[in-house]
């Protein structure tokens, strides 16, 4: 993949199509955005685009989560975030229309999962009320105020009762939250 | 199948258990090959469906999909070979036809754009408007190909009395009054043709089928908006906090949009904890009468206005001096005016009196902010439909014997309606959302902006199509207005969305309130314009001069001369005679639906029962899990001790992670 206007050959496509959940016209969508990408990137080819250069992309640039998503869904070895197209595709196929609720829930989980440990403790259910609320002080919430909600939190869906919620407690209070597939999407 | 859905990147999990790099590659190597062999036993399209959800980044998906293939390709013969190509190209045949779809569907560009900016809730409102459109294109399109294009066609009878005025377009007579627009522009002739076209029945079967198909694709829609939506509620109670985490809007990419949708959340969390703090705090009991008697004292008034409402439109119209007058002179402009009067005070009575009812809720108090949302639609919707319900006791009751040619007329009023209403909807959103920008941004900084009423818009077009699917028996060309009218107001709506408003406050049970508004569209909408059409068509004599029903007793007579004119033992006639008629088989029917409901009743408490057990069965488990791993670290830190006296007999242990047990399945 490299030059200004390069074309997918239509073997790659056709795969790209059969492994993931987008349709033929949003990976020739996303393929003229990465490329765009890649040109304005300074230095060598490489054909992994930084986060940098991913955060100006307008889907994610305001997005609380898009330093996460990128660590997410990066398949780069020093874990700097940086997405091939490959990883691209990925991230568009979750978050694409089609996408079923186990994708979609089991990649949420992974991006609230702050620490990365496999399970949501309290730490980062606080990072995620923190992002999800406003920065300024009149919308922060109290820390009397977050230790409530955390409890709350925590007797609405902690089932076997460890203080954490790991992936299954997750997916089980996600299917009871029927807003959650359509608002978990980025289309570009 | 079995989940692979636990050890995060690499089995970064299993490295906290103490365990080598050896043993964790031998591990993930044997989940692998259970996952092969899995994917391999599984049909072409189910493989197919699989590996596409499998949650691993791109390129392992590909050596496992490259490994089922070549565990399959050594297993089939050239015949199965074969097979799996045209499953292959029939895959992608009908990928292809989604995608080609894709490119037909209207304004996918701006609703996009809509949710992008607005959120889901406000693109909720776009998408309802967009479904009830598709239904008034469908009715256009069968009336005019199965009713209208036969009647212009062979019989063209249009004896135009008076020249087109301009007044026509508002009042729906002179000009148009013989025209197709209406039910006295057709006779029921029976068409000399090579297969012999009977007008009749044509007009009957039609209305008739468009209105059977509307009720099963709403009854299809309300069932599974309310299965997706109101799963069961077990376990313990949700104070709605994950509900409104997991409701925050990635598709929404506006900065400003996103920053106010932080301050809502934030306001809303904060609402929901107070709201938790309250329940526990109970009311004293004059306090609660207090309240309850202030509900009572709104409730009233709402009524009162629904039924004051209701007497005002019936006085006006059977008031001897506007009702009929129109009818002897059609040269009279001045009386045929005033015909528009009574279409003028229903809209002004839908316009006023639900902001007379916003005001009459404020001096309530609800312990819950969703509780005030629904109160305020049920208020509005008992008004819509008592101005509705009246306007067609009035229309069936006095027409009939009064008038000649009354379906006309009936369908005349209800163009009226339908007109006036459209023109009070544009002044609404010039005054209501441009003026009062304009005045909240630059004159009165406390009013503020606006915001987009879901509720009121989405309960103005559910009115809207009620009147239609009225005017459908009465008027088969009324689509055409009713698409017409969607279309703009879909793109007013829109220019004045973007230049005006701001997203509604409560932005949280966007898909509860959607199922509302398709029950509200169900119940008194459609089955209300139903019953009335019934009534008309079973039990009303037609008039006599004009339209496809003259001469008979009611329009359904038609249906027995029918069956009378089918040769005998025609299997047409021997169902309509011995199973629609018969009331034995309507006893039978009910008794076997009762039954089956009885039974998916007993069917639900069992299962509930059985997740209660459930619940308890993990929590139990929990606590065992906590027991082992307390075990656990005991024998280790009694190795440790151990080690430290004999290093050499013992490997370095690596870092224990408490919480390791956090990252094993939960098999259920």
């Amino acid at each position: 993949m490299g030059g200004t206007s390069s074309k997918l050959p239509k073997d790659l496509l056709s795969e790209y199509q059969e492994l993931t959940f987008l349709t033929k016209q949003e990976i020739l969508m996303a393929h003229k955005i990465f490329s765009e990408l890649q040109d304005r990137e300074n230095g060598l080819y490489s054909s992994r685009v930084s986060m940098e250069k991913i955060l100006t992309l307008p889907e994610l640039k305001s997005n609380p989560f898009r330093k996460r998503i990128c660590h997410v869904f990066s398949t780069s070895d020093m874990k700097d975030g940086s997405l091939s197209f490959e990883d691209f595709l990925d991230l568009l196929s979750a978050f694409s229309d089609s996408a079923t609720l186990e994708i979609k829930s089991h990649y949420a989980f992974r991006i609230f999962d702050f620490d990365d440990d496999g399970t949501l403790d309290a730490r980062d259910l606080e990072k995620l009320v923190n992002s999800l609320t406003g920065e300024t002080d009149d919308t922060r919430l109290t820390g009397e105020e977050m230790r409530q909600l955390i409890s709350n939190i925590l007797e609405e869906s902690d089932i076997d009762k460890d203080g954490t919620v790991n992936l299954s407690e997750f997916q089980h209070v996600i299917s009871r939250s029927p807003d959650f597939v359509s608002s978990f999407k980025i289309v570009l | 199948m079995r989940r692979m859905s636990v050890f995060p990147q690499h089995g970064t999990a299993l490295g906290n258990l103490g365990l080598t790099a050896n043993e964790i590659r031998q591990e993930t190597e044997n989940n692998t090959s259970e996952l092969v062999s899995d994917l391999v036993n599984l049909s072409a399209r189910a493989r197919f469906q699989a590996i596409q959800s499998l949650h691993m980044p791109f390129n392992e998906k590909k050596t496992i999909r490259n490994r089922v293939n070549s565990v399959k390709l050594s297993k089939t013969i050239l015949a199965a070979d074969c097979r799996q190509q045209v499953s292959q190209s029939f895959r992608r045949f009908r990928a292809s036809l989604a995608s080609a779809r894709q490119h037909l569907i209207i304004w996918q560009g701006t609703l996009k754009e809509i949710g992008g900016r607005f959120g889901t809730s406000v693109l909720s409102y776009f998408l309802f408007l967009k479904w009830l459109l598709k239904f008034n294109l469908f009715s256009l399109i069968i009336n005019f190909c199965f009713i209208t294009i036969p009647q212009i066609v062979h019989a063209p009878n249009i004896s135009s009395i008076t020249g087109f005025r301009g007044l026509e377009l508002l009042t729906g007579v002179g000009y148009f009054n013989q025209t197709v627009l209406f039910y006295g522009g057709y006779n029921g002739e029976v068409i000399v043709s090579k297969p012999a076209y009977n007008m009749q029945l044509a007009y009957f079967f039609t209305v008739a089928a468009y209105l059977v198909l509307c009720g099963v694709s709403l009854i299809y829609s309300m069932s599974r908006s309310f299965q997706k939506n109101f799963v069961l509620e077990t376990g313990p109670v949700s104070g709605g906090a994950w509900r409104l985490l997991c409701s925050w809007d990635f598709s929404v990419v506006n900065a400003k949009a996103i920053q106010y949708n932080k301050n809502n959340l934030a306001i809303q969390l904060k609402e929901s904890l107070s709201e938790r703090l309250q329940e526990k705090n109970k009311m004293s009991l004059s306090d609660r009468i207090k309240h309850l008697s202030l509900h009572l004292l709104a409730w009233l008034l709402s009524l009162g206005l629904a039924l004051g409402s209701g007497a005002g439109i019936y006085f006006l119209g059977t008031d001897p001096e506007l009702a009929f007058s129109f009818n002897h002179d059609p040269s009279d402009l001045g009386a045929e005016a005033s015909t528009l009067l009574l279409p003028v005070v229903v809209s002004l009575i839908n316009l006023i009196v639900p902001l007379l009812y916003s005001l009459i809720s404020k001096i309530e108090s609800y312990s819950n902010p969703r509780a005030k949302i629904y109160i305020s639609i049920v208020r509005n919707v008992i008004l819509k439909m008592s101005i509705l319900g009246i306007l067609c006791f009035y229309w069936l009751n006095f027409f009939p014997d009064n008038i000649s040619c009354w379906e006309s007329f009936v369908g005349q009023s209800v163009y009226r309606l339908l007109i006036i209403d459209f023109i009070f909807c544009l002044l609404g959103i010039f005054f209501g959302e441009f003026l009062r920008n304009v005045i909240g941004a630059m004159c009165i900084q406390s009013l503020g902006v606006p915001e987009f009423d879901i509720a009121r818009n989405v309960l103005d077009l559910i009115y809207a199509q009620t009147l239609a699917w009225i005017g459908i028996y009465f008027s088969p060309l009324l689509p055409v207005m009713q698409v017409l009218k969607l279309f703009i107001i879909f793109y007013m709506k829109k220019i004045s969305l973007s230049m005006n408003c701001q997203p509604p406050k409560h932005t949280g049970r966007a898909t509860q309130i959607q199922t509302v508004f398709i029950a509200l569209l169900f119940f008194p909408s459609f089955v209300g314009a139903l019953s009335m059409v019934a009534f008309t068509v079973w039990s009303l004599k037609p008039s006599d001069q004009c339209g496809p029903f003259q001469g008979l007793d009611t329009p359904f007579h038609i249906i027995f001369s029918w069956t009378d004119s089918l040769p005998e033992n025609h299997w047409v006639g021997w169902i309509f005679e011995n199973i629609l008629r018969s009331e034995l088989f309507y006893y039978l029917i009910s008794l076997i639906v009762l039954v089956i409901t009885y039974f998916l009743w007993q069917i639900t408490q069992g299962r509930k029962q059985l997740i209660k057990t459930l619940r308890e069965g993990i929590v139990n488990e929990g606590n065992d899990k906590a027991f082992l791993l307390n075990k656990l670290q005991n024998l280790q830190k009694e190795r440790r001790e151990m080690a430290s006296y004999r290093p050499q007999d013992f490997d370095q242990t690596p870092h224990f992670n408490p919480n390791w047990m956090n990252t094993l399945p939960l098999d259920m």
